[in-house]
């Protein structure tokens, strides 16, 4: 089979040139703000991402780990009673005010109380070990390092959490809160901190490890039924996390303005390619009428455009997924947030040939020209 | 003015194309053209037939017509034994792919491809194989001489080698009908020459029905008929003396 679709698209490439370009930019910036804002969202789930936990337990119906509410630790008990559940440990949440020591002015923050033990579940892959030790120290934290500059603060200063003093023990880096600062404590430091009489020194979460993770839903599943103990649910880190993720793009309206800009870009980029796909039909209208004439099928000559079409997308995402990587590791380096999954890069893809595919349809109606009979005058 | 069918005692292998009382008019605005009128005409198997006129005088939409490009106002065109008015775009899609090959006076060759490849394309929707296609584009390029050239591209290509391009293009699919717009008018002299002497032994050694529209009188004398077209109708119906001698003898 002569290649027509192919050949003309490498012989003629400067006139293809715009499209490829246009697919390929459409692909890209599809890619990039998904990847800027599931890197900045991801943080909402940081807690949950960077703890090996399977199990999160909550109070009923919290949207995201920054909104929990302290539950009865009793259920402590129930979760140790399970077979399936090898380890059961506390998390404190608490809201605070931090003061500075140079008089930076208060600034909120979600004081994070963790088992510091060296076999705990909470911040297991964020903080390293040496590190966690350092909290069992009374009044430790650590903040994160690209907080250090808000806080004021280096490692061994001392700062006012709630009106109590404490020290600054280390710096840790990837644990950047959204919408505030993350200090980091142990579990009686936390209870320390918090001020609300309400809590009453009950621990906002109980995390678990399973001794078989796989199981994790079904044991959620039996965990959640009993009510002989005060208000709580069970979730999946899985389900926790993503509702995290959610919640904090619904709420900012982040969700709807990716979907938004997404649909700009598609619809640009769509304009663009089917203009330039459009041109190049047109410039061999007398070509593929003379084709028609001998015979060739008006629904095959359509197949050629659409393959043209197919293959400016393919080119498209081949220049946009090599600038992207080149982008991605800049912008990681950079300590942008940027985090991407194989679904939504699919899916970006997915977009991107799409808009290709809708271009080549479009174009498909400048064949309409390609009368033979007008070339017979 | 309209002829019954012309006796054609020479030739006995019967008509290839017969026109019965076609009419065509074109309505632009408010202007309505009344290109063909009441034409009737019958075209010889394997014959080379010459259609010439005035400018305006509307050759090239009798060719259309003919040819199953163009739909008539009234009456009706058989083609090889099909009336071509019964059958709708797909079925006159396949016809042309099967029985017709298309010599136009631009070239019409697409840039990317070569010579080789603008022949080979067409084949492949006729239901050959690479191989097979490969082959014949070969062969029909080797029969209008453009063997040594067949990989250039069109760019690279004299308007002659272009046009002899197209007419092996044409001529793979091995049509009984060939058409040809004025194929010598963007030519000189000596380019025109060789094209016609190529439309002519297509006519003698495949026994195609060669149907052509042109201004050139040097056509004139390869021709089998020439038939002279003035205001939609036919004027005159001539068999030229036949040349010399005709080395390649009758067709088969
Ligand atoms: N699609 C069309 N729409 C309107 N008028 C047309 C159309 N095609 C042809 N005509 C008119 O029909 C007439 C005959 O046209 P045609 O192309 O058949 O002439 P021709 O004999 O081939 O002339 P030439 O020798 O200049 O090529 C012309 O007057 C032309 O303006
Ligand atoms: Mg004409």
């Amino acid at each position: 089979m002569v290649a027509l679709a192919r050949k003309t698209l490498v012989y003629e490439w400067r006139r293809f040139l715009p499209a490829i370009l246009a697919v390929g930019f459409a692909g890209l910036l599809q890619l990039l703000q998904a990847a800027l804002v599931l890197g900045i969202f991801s943080s909402a789930s940081v807690y949950i991402t960077g703890s090996s936990a399977d199990l999160w337990v909550g109070y009923p119906g919290t949207q995201s780990v920054s909104l929990g509410r302290p539950i009865d630790p009793d259920v402590e008990m129930r979760l140790r009673m399970d077979p399936a559940v090898a380890h059961v440990e506390p998390f404190y949440w608490v809201d605070a005010d931090w003061r500075g020591a140079h008089d930076t002015g208060g600034e909120s923050v979600y004081v994070t109380g963790i088992d510091t033990r060296a076999d705990g579940l909470m911040f297991s892959r964020t903080l390293p070990p040496a590190l966690r030790a350092r909290l069992a120290e009374p009044d430790a934290v650590i903040v994160d390092r690209a907080d250090v500059d808000k806080l004021g603060v280096k490692v061994g200063d001392t700062a006012v959490i709630n009106g109590r003093r404490v020290r600054v023990v280390g710096e840790s880096s990837g644990l950047r809160a959204l919408g505030g600062v993350n200090v980091v404590t142990s579990l009686d430091t936390a209870r320390q901190l918090d001020n609300d009489p309400t809590d009453l020194g009950r621990p906002t979460y109980l995390v678990a490890r399973l001794r078989d993770p796989a199981q994790a839903d079904a044991v959620a599943a039996r965990l959640r039924g009993d009510k002989g103990f005060g208000p709580y649910d069970v979730w999946t880190a899985r389900t926790f996390a993503r509702r995290s993720v959610l919640y904090w793009m619904l709420d900012t309206g982040a969700g709807a303005g990716v979907v938004f800009l997404a649909g700009i870009v598609f619809l640009v980029g769509a304009v663009i390619t089917s203009q330039t796909l459009m041109a190049a039909v047109a410039g061999s209208v007398r070509e593929y009428a003379t084709l028609n004439a001998l015979g060739v099928g008006v629904g095959n000559l359509r197949w050629v455009v659409l393959e043209q079409a197919f293959w400016v997308g393919a080119i498209g995402l081949l220049g946009a997924t090599l600038l992207g990587v080149l982008l991605l590791v800049a912008a990681r380096s950079q300590d942008v947030p940027v985090v991407l999954n194989i679904p939504i890069t699919l899916l970006c893809v997915a977009l991107a040939m799409a808009l290709a595919a809708v271009s080549g349809l479009v174009a498909m109606r400048s064949l309409r020209r390609a009368d033979p009979a007008s070339l017979l005058r | 003015m309209s002829r019954p069918a012309p006796v054609t005692a020479s030739r006995p292998s019967g008509h290839a194309l017969r026109a019965e009382g076609i009419a065509k008019a074109f309505v632009s605005g408010k202007v309505r053209t009344q290109v063909l009128d009441d034409l009737s005409l019958t075209i010889d198997a394997g014959e080379l037939t010459l259609i010439s006129g005035p400018s305006g005088c509307g050759k090239s939409t009798l060719l259309a017509i003919l040819s199953g490009l163009q739909k008539v106002d009234a009456g009706r065109v058989i083609a090889l034994g099909s009336e071509l008015g019964e059958l709708d775009s797909r079925a006159l899609e396949r016809f042309r792919l099967l029985h017709t090959g298309f010599v136009f006076q631009g070239f019409n060759l697409f840039p990317a491809l070569s010579g080789l490849e603008q022949v080979e394309l067409p084949l492949h929707y006729l239901g050959l194989s690479g191989r097979q296609a490969r082959e014949r584009a070969a062969q029909s390029l080797d029969e209008v001489g453009m063997t040594p050239r067949m990989h250039l591209r069109p760019s690279e290509l004299s308007g002659g080698e272009k046009q002899r391009v197209a007419i092996a293009r044409a001529l793979a699919k091995r049509p009984e009908l060939l058409f040809a717009d004025e194929p010598t008018s963007a030519l000189d002299a000596a380019n025109g020459q060789t094209i016609i002497d190529i439309l002519h032994r297509i006519a003698r050694t495949h026994g195609t029905t060669v149907l052509c529209v042109s201004h050139d009188p040097r056509l004139i004398r390869h021709a089998d008929r020439v038939l002279s077209m003035e205001d939609g109708r036919i004027l005159s119906d001539q068999r030229p003396a036949p040349p010399a001698a005709t080395p390649e003898g009758t067709a088969p």
